[in-house]
């Protein structure tokens, strides 16, 4: 990192996930500094700067890009605003981060990928899970050829109708997840896809969505139109890959597993393990027997891993999050590649509109 | 006269609603949500069929739903507010919805009953045992103390300062621990379960219990008294039983439990620890124990509710009962072999 003062971030929509930017951001204190708060409800904007002793907050957003000359933006509202706030962002010089989904299809991605070119600023987006311990522990391995060539990749993602958001959803048919067009599964499969472009290469693989809804409370408004049950299939030229996402599967999983010519990894992002299967490489009964006791050491393995995580204090539930941000503000300050690049951002926000083409709210009912 | 009730469906909605049609209220509007569980609700309304009771679906964080909610109304009984989940949601379904329900009054003459809570009192510095009254001042620095004492005080405050500026009379009301047959066994300050054991913090400190028909009595005792404009109230009932007795009641009465009782010297070593331990960590674990927190909610206050019962609120259900009461819910809820 260089000597340079440290950027100047302001950060646009002070909800939930807002929190968990500010308290990353304040972590890396020689990289950046939180100046200013947005949200069009002062008092929202209000309670953050509160909170986290943020010296500035304002609901006219272009006041605060005015007034405060940010570096860069994090935009943390709902999608449907991310489009203007995003071009606002670049057409005042600042560099944006974008909270997933980017935008509600591939050709407004496109649109503003190219405005923010042609303004020579950067963008990412909250694919955070591309940087969380699981996954670079994973290229490590793939790295060394634990697995050999890729074959299949399956990404789950699970959901939970009942936690906090679930429930907000649920409570209100005006919520803005009922407003976008694949609804639920807009605002989470970015997690599934995000999982595979580094093993599907193609532009434009070939997809298959099928989504029906499993729950049976019915309120007889818009909410009973969202789907909560996501099967896809991505056939790519040489590699192919089929994902979930499930809001009733228990426990609520959230994994991917590479299936590879010499063997087959697991990537748990729960429980932060990363696996090899064993196979049996011994014969006959002998060969059924030892596996089991393969598998438990590389548990016991991945376990004392996370306990010295844990012991240095670095175990934390943002752990993606803040290396994705770093690596952001890095690329920023000494002008190299994006942490994610232009390209998979449109390929996920082009599959996305694939995937939403296919499922109607009929099916729902 | 309209008289509107937010948070209908809530823990106390239910006994409100009733205790105001039992008092002669005629006109009544309540904001029930869709797919808010509303049996209790209902059968108070039920119970009373002289009363011509509205139900209205709205989203109070919806400016146009909560300008709906108190149009025609002259008298508002605000209980609605988020008890749990993130600190931004939790200000947007409680502060920010406050705002567009007096947004939604047009600066037009009205009365409000604010439901806030004893977590705004400023506490941690009181001496142990200290008598807190409605003269106690307000938590200084809130961010030092958890999100819901944050939020109430916020709310506290954006009502008084619009009392200030438009024709509102304004009667804030704070209960203690409100209790009863579809509450929660256990307020923080008896204790905290954590991985299946439960810590007793609270010891011999004076749990300020308040049974929900009590509770919902008071809030109409303060609502209806000419005199209480402008004024605030303790709510809390009387012959309150130590922290330590709760808890043995309830193991006697509702279900064996295994529970470890944690002096306040202890936990004060623990929350400095602790705090310490999150700072280095940078937040690995959360820091529930802090000791401006600690001295919060386990510091041991009494309250006092002589306010109160000087504009003619008695507490219908004594402790005892209420306890017995309670306890043979949570009883009935508890699965066979537990």
């Amino acid at each position: 990192m260089s000597q340079k003062a440290p950027l100047k971030v302001a950060l646009v929509g002070c909800g939930k996930i807002a929190d968990g930017h500010v308290e990353e951001i304040r972590k890396m204190p020689a990289r950046a500094e939180v100046a200013a708060v947005c949200d069009r409800e002062l008092l929202m904007a209000e309670q953050m700067a509160t909170r986290y002793s943020i010296p500035a907050y304002y609901d006219s957003y272009e006041r605060m890009l005015e007034t405060e000359r940010p570096d860069v933006v994090h935009i943390t509202t709902p999608p449907q605003s991310h489009v203007p706030l995003t071009r606002a962002a670049l057409d005042a010089g600042c560099h944006v981060y974008v909270e997933k989904p980017f935008t509600l299809s591939y050709a407004d991605s496109k649109a503003l990928i190219e405005h923010a070119e042609k303004a020579g600023k950067k963008l990412t987006i909250g694919y955070t899970f591309m940087f969380d311990p699981p996954a670079l522990e994973m290229r490590r391995l793939l790295a060394e050829g634990a697995i050999g060539d890729v074959v299949r990749v399956e990404s789950w993602f699970g959901y939970g109708l009942g936690g906090q958001f679930g429930a907000a959803i649920m409570a209100d048919p005006a919520h803005w997840v009922h407003a976008l067009p694949g609804k639920l599964f807009h605002n989470n499969i970015d997690h599934l896809f995000n999982k595979l472009t580094e093993f599907i290469d193609d532009e434009e693989p070939r997809i298959r969505a099928d989504a029906w809804c499993r729950r049976q409370q019915r309120f007889g408004d818009r909410r009973d139109d969202m789907h909560d049950e996501l099967r896809i299939t991505v056939l790519g030229k040489r590699t192919s890959a089929y994902g979930t996402f499930t809001a009733h599967v228990k426990p609520t999983a959230h994994f991917v597993r590479v299936y590879g010519e010499k063997n087959i990894m697991h990537v748990d992002y729960t429980t932060r393990t990363v696996t090899l299967e064993p196979g049996a490489t011994l014969p006959s009964a002998i060969g059924r027997l030892v596996p089991a006791f393969g598998q438990a050491l590389q548990f016991l393995r991945e376990g004392r891993r996370n306990a010295a995580a844990f012991a240095r204090g670095d175990f934390h539930f943002f752990s993606g999050l803040n290396r994705l941000i770093a690596m952001f503000y890095d690329c920023i300050s000494a002008d190299a590649p994006l942490p994610i690049s232009t390209r998979d951002i449109l390929r996920i926000s082009l599959w996305m509109d694939r995937v939403f083409a296919q499922i109607s709210p009929e099916k729902s009912r | 006269m309209t008289v509107l009730v937010t948070g209908a469906t809530g823990f106390v909605g239910g006994p409100l609603v009733e205790s105001l049609l039992a008092q002669g209220t005629r006109d009544l509007r309540v904001v029930a949500r869709k797919g808010a569980r509303r049996e209790r609700l209902d059968a108070a309304v039920s119970r009373h069929p002289e009363a011509r009771v509205q139900r209205i679906d709205a989203n109070l964080s919806a400016p146009a739903d909560a300008a709906r909610a108190v149009e025609g109304v002259d008298v508002i009984y605000h209980l609605a507010a988020s008890m749990r989940g993130a600190p931004a949601d939790m200000f947007l379904n409680t502060v920010v919805a406050s705002q567009y329900l007096l947004d939604g009054l047009r600066g037009r003459k009205a009365r409000i009953v604010l439901v806030s809570s004893f977590s705004v009192y400023g506490v941690a510095e009181l001496p142990r045992g200290a008598l807190v009254d409605e003269s106690t001042p307000l938590e200084a620095h809130p961010q030092r103390r958890d999100p819901y004492a944050y939020v109430k005080l916020r709310q506290e405050r954006l009502f008084r300062d619009h009392a200030a500026r438009h024709p509102l009379e304004l009667v804030v009301v704070r209960p203690g621990v409100i209790y009863g047959p579809g509450g929660s066994p256990f307020s923080s300050r008896v204790g905290l379960n954590m991985f299946g054991l439960f810590l007793g913090l609270g010891g011999r400190n004076i749990l300020p219990l308040t049974y929900v028909d009590n509770c919902a009595d008071a809030i109409v005792a303060a609502g209806r008294a000419p005199q209480a404009a402008g004024e605030t109230y303790n709510v809390v009932d009387d012959d309150l039983p130590t922290c330590d007795a709760y808890l043995q009641a309830y193991k006697k009465q509702v279900r064996p439990m295994r529970s470890v009782p944690v002096p306040y010297p202890v936990l004060a070593l623990l929350s400095r620890g602790l705090e310490r331990y999150h700072a280095w960590s940078h937040g690995q674990l959360p820091a529930i124990f802090t000791p401006y927190k600690s001295a919060s909610t386990w510091g041991g206050n009494r309250f006092d509710n002589s306010k109160l019962k000087a504009v003619g609120w008695r507490p219908r259900i004594a402790t005892e009962e209420g306890m017995r009461r309670t306890f043979a819910w949570l009883r009935e809820q508890t699965p066979a072999g537990h």
